[in-house]
């Protein structure tokens, strides 16, 4: 009995939304040959929900980003559109409330440059046009971005035609923030998503910075009517639509690999399925370390990359449902960022803990999908994005008692800046850690966000050292570690990346046209 | 734009490139395999693994404890209330059942660590009394835990606990008792354990043990049908959770269907929030006709059920009153349903053509999947031929 063909072209290792993107994109060019291979039993890896006594629950998106409105789409929002994937996006009501009580700071800001800017000045009077400036820049350095991230030019020509995208790229977001002159205050109202990439200002590169700002604060943010697990599902849909096949509960063990060329994949099972080419959404540590077969085709150059790589932050998340609407509770924002500190060094002091954590977001989901729970409760969660560090040593036995710990911290750490009261309304609640993660992803160390967004291993040298972070003949990553980084938005494009480099390889053999 | 100066800000992108290829030029050669947080994530849900019984022992006249150690030496960590899924190797079919661990999370802890669970002769599904019958002291058997959201939760409950018990349904409240008078489990807890008679009283004298052993543990039998029986009497009404019900309670439900409906109305009729309202996932009914809104023309119709697995094709026969995970088994296909009642989602699968019933009785479906046609087959009914999509195991 067999369950495979004997021979695929393209095995997918995972199907998140990195791998589906991956399987749509190598079939919007024809490939058509495609298995999709996931550990869990269903897709989307971290877009997903689940499901407690009747309640449904995001378990991870917050805000995705670059959906953009229907008449505006931007990149991903355009890439679900052509491919025939149909989601039902709300728009978010407001980019971020911002809290930072040493400061006496709390701001609202909405989606629109000006509107924010506007926000600003209501405040901080004299620095709305200042601020509205230095969103257009952000916004130019954006549209390099997303330009350069698909066309190859020369570097003057590069300097001709994106000089804000070339003179900002080998910066910080601090070092440039810092030359605009900002009060302190308008700074740190200016970079509460910091977290959503995981580094603090004074290692993370402008570039990704301005991307980050440009995206939510033009396209606003969106989430999906039938939570993200509606994003994955109608992903999943259409690739297998379009001819791929997609096996549940199949943890690939081993990538085989013969002369420096993939050949095929073991799973946990014990099938060997044979390939050309596999996409990988297994983190390079865990394929060069553990699942190339046999070890001796890892080159050296691919285990010095990945000890040259520093993870990003992981996630502690409490999951709730609440006992009355967000009225009656008194919850007014969709997004809160709140901080106590936004130093770039005590934000990463604290990310190498396992608490207690201050720097939270908080979302009420209601408040961009009303009927993500039944009339009267609210759905609501905090979290934390902190690194993997704190969590290495973790004991089995410990582990429940941390949870617990965890959960009551974050909750009196809401509930004391917000001034809002939760935690004697719980009707459902789930924490999750980075062990969560590991266990229903498998992700390298529990981690979410690949490599670190720092100065040391920016976006533009990952895009310049392609070919020399390339080791094996036919492996591609579609993961959080790939060029766009981490997030869902990012992971469409690293999977579409993939299958880009995919098809080069492809032709290139058939003696086409390579890249 | 200018940040520090035009040749410094022009040269910026080959400045981190370089930057970068020196990191990574400097790293060690040596590669790191060990990846300690998902080694934490595999010691707290290892997957199936080896366990032996080492003893059995009588329990009421009616049931057994039955003791297993695992062979791994190592019983991952669980909270009291929680089950644990049992494979049998039954003729060509591999059948899970799910059984609440009636030790406590403590004796897993320790030096020679084992779990027990409690179970009662003669409750009919598709695996009548094989633990009895085909189970032998020493036999290995798989088994995979631990499972359910039925424990307590420090965050949300209050420490004042009700077990509110039916026949074997005792035994996650055997385990709380335990763990709650090895100091372990913060809480107090009374057990209104409802049996037809005093002999069916699953762990009776253990549980009296406990109690006058520990006076944060209380337990109450009460009797159906018991003329002999003193204490109280009739089912698990309002009237008798009220008279041992005392301030902020949060009540635990485990028992047969018809006394958890009783049970919910008198609750609700005491104005208790259903936060304050835990219970366990059931199996579905092994009588389809409990399961309201089940369609009463399909009893005793057979279908075909096209099961796809990969490139592969099987066509087996599919019962209308039974469950589609339990004709998949029946055929030899396995499954790996855990909960049997709806809720856990392990026997996910896909509906390609055909209908099905889907029983309201714990419906743990996403939205999406209910709208894309992904069903639980622990739940869901065949009402004519089918095809479906299922992991391949």
């Amino acid at each position: 009995m067999s369950f495979y063909k004997d021979h695929y072209q393209v095995v997918i290792i995972g199907g998140a939304l990195a791998g589906l993107s991956a399987a749509l994109q190598l079939q919007a060019f024809g490939v058509k040959d495609i298995l999709i291979l996931e550990k869990h039993n269903l897709p989307g890896g971290l877009a997903t929900s689940f499901v407690r006594d009747g309640f449904e629950i995001e378990a991870t998106l917050h805000e995705m980003m670059s959906i953009g409105p229907k008449e505006d789409r931007l990149k991903v929002g355009q890439f679900f559109d052509e491919m025939g994937v149909d989601i039902d996006w709300l728009r978010v009501p407001e980019a971020y409330r911002f809290v930072e009580p040493k400061k006496n700071i709390d701001i609202t800001l909405h989606a629109g440059f000006r509107t924010m800017a506007d926000e600003i000045n209501a405040k901080y009077p004299g620095w709305g046009e200042k601020v509205y400036q230095f969103m257009l820049l952000c916004n130019t350095v954006y549209d390099s971005m997303n330009y350069l991230s698909t066309h190859s030019m020369s570097k003057l020509q590069m300097l001709l035609k994106h000089p804000d995208f070339v003179k900002t790229a080998g910066y910080t977001a601090k070092e440039v923030i810092d030359t605009w002159g900002f009060p302190q205050d308008v700074v740190d109202i200016l970079t509460p998503y910091w977290i959503y990439v995981g580094e603090p200002i004074d290692n993370l590169p402008f570039t990704i910075y301005a991307f980050l700002m440009a995206d939510y604060f033009r396209g606003g943010s969106y989430v999906c009517r039938g939570f993200s697990h509606e994003m994955s599902m109608k992903l999943e849909r259409k690739v297998e639509e379009n001819g791929a096949q997609i096996e549940f509960r199949q943890e690939v063990e081993k990538i085989l690999v013969k002369n420096g060329k993939v050949t095929g994949v073991r799973t946990k099972r014990g099938d060997v399925i044979h390939c050309d080419y596999v996409i990988s959404a297994a983190y390079p540590n865990r394929v060069y370390t553990q699942m190339i077969e046999p070890a001796s085709e890892v080159p050296e150059g691919a285990v010095k990359f990945i000890n040259g790589m520093k993870l990003s932050v992981t996630t502690c998340s409490v999951m709730m449902i609440l006992k009355g609407t967000p009225e009656e509770i008194g919850i007014k924002d969709y997004n809160i960022f709140q901080a106590d500190s936004m130093e770039s060094a005590d934000l990463r002091a604290e990310g190498l803990t396992a608490g207690p954590f201050k720097y939270l977001t908080s979302i009420c989901l209601n408040l961009s999908n009303p009927d993500c729970t039944p009339k009267g409760y609210t759905q609501f969660s905090i979290t934390t994005l902190p690194r993997v560090q704190g969590f290495l040593d973790m004991k089995e036995e410990d582990y429940h008692a941390y949870k617990e710990k965890l959960a009551r911290e974050m909750i009196a750490e809401y509930e004391r800046v917000s001034g809002v009261t939760i935690h004697d309304r719980i009707e459902e609640i789930e924490v999750s850690t980075p062990a969560t993660i590991a266990h229903y992803l498998g992700s390298w160390k529990g981690s979410i966000y690949g490599y670190t967004h720092s100065i040391d291993n920016h976006a533009v040298a990952r895009l310049q050292m392609r070919e020399e972070d390339h080791f094996i003949e036919g492996l591609e990553f579609a993961c959080a570690t790939g060029m766009s980084g981490n997030g869902m938005g990012p992971a469409v494009t690293n999977g579409r990346a993939a299958a880009k480099y995919t098809k080069a390889a492809m032709d290139a053999a058939k003696g086409g046209t390579a890249k | 734009m200018k940040v520090k100066g035009f040749l410094k800000d022009v040269g910026g992108a080959s400045r981190v490139t370089k930057l970068r290829r020196e990191t990574i030029q400097a790293a060690s050669n040596v590669p790191d395999p060990k990846d300690p947080i998902r080694a934490l994530a595999d010691a707290l849900h290892p997957g199936p693994e080896m366990y032996r019984l080492v003893s059995v022992t009588d329990a009421s006249p009616t049931a057994k404890t039955f003791r297993f150690e695992p062979l791994g030496g190592h019983v991952p960590v669980f909270q009291a209330g929680q089950y644990a899924c049992f494979y049998f190797k039954i003729g060509e079919s591999v059948v899970t059942r799910a059984y609440s661990i009636s030790s406590a999370p403590y004796e897993a802890r320790l030096e020679k660590p084992y779990f027990e669970i409690t179970v009662r002769k003669n409750r009919p599904y598709f695996v009548p009394d094989y633990i009895y019958s085909e189970l032998k002291i020493g036999d290995e058997v798989k088994v995979d835990l631990p499972f359910s959201a039925f424990h307590v939760d420090p965050v949300r409950d209050s420490k004042t606990l009700m077990g509110l018990a039916g026949g074997s349904g005792i035994t996650p409240f055997l385990s709380m008792a335990r763990e709650i008078a090895h100091g372990t489990l913060d809480a107090d807890l009374t057990i209104l354990y409802g049996s037809v008679q005093h002999g069916d009283i699953v762990c009776g004298e253990e549980l009296d043990r406990i109690a006058a052993a520990c006076p944060r543990v209380k337990i109450v039998n009460i009797m159906s049908d018991d003329p002999e029986w003193e204490g109280e009497k009739g089912f698990v009404t309002e009237e008798l959770i009220r008279k041992y019900s005392k301030g902020d309670v949060t009540y635990f439900f485990c028992g047969p269907w018809p006394m958890f409906f009783l049970v919910q109305k008198a609750l609700k009729n005491m104005g208790v929030p259903d936060r304050r309202f835990r219970h366990e996932a059931m199996m579905q009914p092994a009588n389809v006709r409990q399961i309201p809104g089940f369609p009463e023309d399909q009893i005793g119709q057979v279908h075909k059920i096209t099961v796809v697995r990969g490139i592969q094709k099987d066509v087996i026969d599919g019962a209308a009153d039974e469950p589609v995970a339990v004709s998949l088994e029946r055929a030899g296909i396995p499954i790996d349903a855990h909960c049997r009642g709806g809720e856990c989602g392990y026997c996910r699968a896909q509906l390609l053509k055909g209908n099905i019933f889907v029983s309201p009785l714990g419906d743990g479906r996403r939205k999406m999947d209910k709208e894309m046609g992904w069903f639980h087959s622990c739940s869901a009914f065949p009402t004519s031929d089918l095809e479906i999509k299922i992991p391949i195991l």
